[in-house]
């Protein structure tokens, strides 16, 4: 197999691993307000935990045994920090002091890991853009 | 969600490959002008036409590979598209990637191609 954009494989899995810590900011944004997760508790807030990991790619160009280091999602896991406490008597789910245990999601967080998770998949976005160009200009030799 | 299920696809085209040959061969009649300089200069150069024998069926291979690794490049584009398109596992970053990976290695065809039939019309042009 000829392989046209080396590297690729890594930014590949950078903006799959960026993409789906996106999506879970976008579930902890949702459920800022959700007093009633799945395990009856309010909603814990979601972060994703990335390790590296080596993709075998034996391939005809590289040396035996090269092989790129790409990005996985390790596991989603909750944040046990405490809830969130408002003061809100009329709530359904107030205790008998008035005490409602919100989500422990900061919103300013989210933002930030928000905009964290954008800049990174744009930063990977441009090493394809910049290896594309590459090859392009590199076939433009050829040209008279 | 698996992140890298449609770089196996592209990791993998040997079967798709295979499958491909027949259109593909008819795509690949870059070697005859090679074989007709063959038949065209033993009177002039008897013993570079015995080194050039073995040489002619490898290049050949190296030509109708490069033709068949090309339609395998679009033929996992096409299929990404279709996974994209269909609501797969795929991601629009892969299908891009793909895409952009089979436009590229088809302009490194058209390039090769290019290269050899300039060099064929020079050798056509040269004075005997």
């Amino acid at each position: 197999m000829i392989n046209i954009l080396t590297g690729i494989d890594s930014t590949s899995s950078a903006l799959n691993a960026e993409r789906i810590r996106m999506d879970v900011v976008s579930q902890n944004i949702a459920n800022v307000n959700t007093t009633r997760g799945l395990n009856g508790k309010p909603y814990q807030r979601q972060q994703v935990v990335f390790e590296a990991a080596l993709k075998d790619q034996l391939k005809a160009g590289g040396p035996p045994g090269s092989s790129a280091t790409v990005v996985n999602v390790a596991r989603i896991e909750s944040a046990n920090r405490a809830p969130r406490m408002i003061y809100q008597p009329g709530h359904a789910d107030a205790d008998k002091n008035g005490m409602v245990a919100m989500p422990n999601i900061n919103i300013h967080e989210e933002m930030v890991d928000l905009m964290s998770s954008s800049r990174a998949y744009e930063a990977n976005l441009n090493v394809v853009k910049t290896a594309r160009s590459m090859a392009l200009q590199t076939l433009s030799i050829g040209k008279r | 969600m698996n992140p890298l299920s449609a770089l196996r696809t592209l990791a993998y085209p040997a079967l798709r490959a295979e499958s491909l040959r027949p259109p593909t061969e008819s795509a690949a009649p870059k070697a005859i002008p090679f074989s007709e300089l063959e038949k065209l200069s033993p009177g002039i150069l008897p013993g570079s036409v015995d080194a050039a024998k073995p040489t002619a069926s490898g290049f050949e291979n190296m030509v109708s590979g490069l033709v068949t690794e090309v339609a395998a490049k679009q033929a996992a584009a096409g299929e990404s598209v279709n996974g994209l398109l269909s609501g797969q596992n795929t991601s629009l970053h892969q299908t891009m990637i793909a895409m952009e990976e089979a436009s590229i290695s088809f302009q490194l065809m058209v390039e090769v191609r290019n290269k050899l039939l300039e060099s064929y019309q020079e050798l056509m042009r040269m004075q005997i």
